[in-house]
């Protein structure tokens, strides 16, 4: 069975976009409940921060990766010819 | 956001004397395991790379699925942290000359905000119990009010006997105010 390696790239992202909904939820609960005062924004502007750097350098090793080579599992197993 | 000057319903002349979050050793046990689940997919990553499947890092296909799955891992390991941190946060008690308010976040969508007149506290007990909350001076404490069957519950924080007493203080002064 063949297919495009970047099937893993989409199933990336769509884990991606769960990640980016429970960060909003984060940080929305955070500026909503949380008290007015310099940890609360020190601790939302922590996160951002990292979080930009988590996926700036995933972005780098990601983008070096060719992502339309196309990938081979169980070989021809799906086409095998028996004889009885 | 929550201002600490201006709580909700606000009685007149109320003073806060204590705001009061978990101790501390709650927060670092948190963070701890944090390192833990940093460190240990490095220290798997080693033993796989050095024993079991070397050319891991140079495999067309098995590189790119590592790539991807120590990014998942570390964002997501990450944003729990993050809830994690906002759970110890943003569970507060507050201790007000009149009242005490209890502030409690319940996973991602609850939230509870309760309060109790002092005038209506009836018994307040202090409990330390184990290795570490002994060791490290934290406890709970139990406000059992009149009438109610459900008890005011102060989870882990610091010095729980200094706050009883801080408590029964306060109820004293305002019963007695309560009656002249």
């Amino acid at each position: 069975m063949t297919f495009p390696l970047y099937i893993f790239l989409i199933i990336y992202f769509v884990f991606l976009l769960g990640w980016l909904v429970f960060s909003f939820i984060a940080v929305y609960h955070m500026l909503k409940f949380g008290f007015l005062n310099f940890t609360t924004f020190f601790t939302v502007f922590v996160y951002i921060a990292i979080s930009f750097l988590m996926l700036a350098i995933s972005y780098k090793y990601l983008s070096q990766i060719d992502w339309q080579m196309n990938v081979t599992i169980f070989g021809d197993l799906f086409n095998l010819e028996f004889s009885f | 956001m929550l201002l600490l000057y201006r709580l909700s319903g606000k009685l007149p002349d109320e003073k806060i004397i204590k705001v009061l979050r978990r101790d501390a050793f709650i927060l670092i046990k948190k963070i701890l395991f944090f390192i833990l689940l940093l460190v240990l997919p490095l220290v798997l990553f080693y033993i796989v790379v050095t024993s079991i499947y070397p050319g891991i890092l140079y495999g067309q296909i098995s590189y790119p699925i590592f790539v991807l799955i120590v990014s998942f891992y570390y964002l997501f390991l990450w944003v729990f942290f993050f809830f994690s941190f906002i759970d110890y946060y943003l569970d507060v008690w507050i201790i007000t000359n009149e009242r005490i308010i209890n502030i409690e976040q319940k996973g991602f969508f609850a939230r509870i905000v309760s309060e109790q007149r002092l005038s209506r506290i009836q018994d307040v007990t202090s409990e330390v119990e184990g290795f570490f909350p002994t060791i490290f001076k934290y406890g709970n404490v139990y406000v059992q009010t009149a009438g109610a069957k459900e008890r005011f519950f102060f989870h882990e924080i610091s010095n729980p006997d200094q706050v009883r007493n801080i408590i029964i203080k306060l109820v004293e002064k305002s019963k007695a105010a309560h009656h002249t």
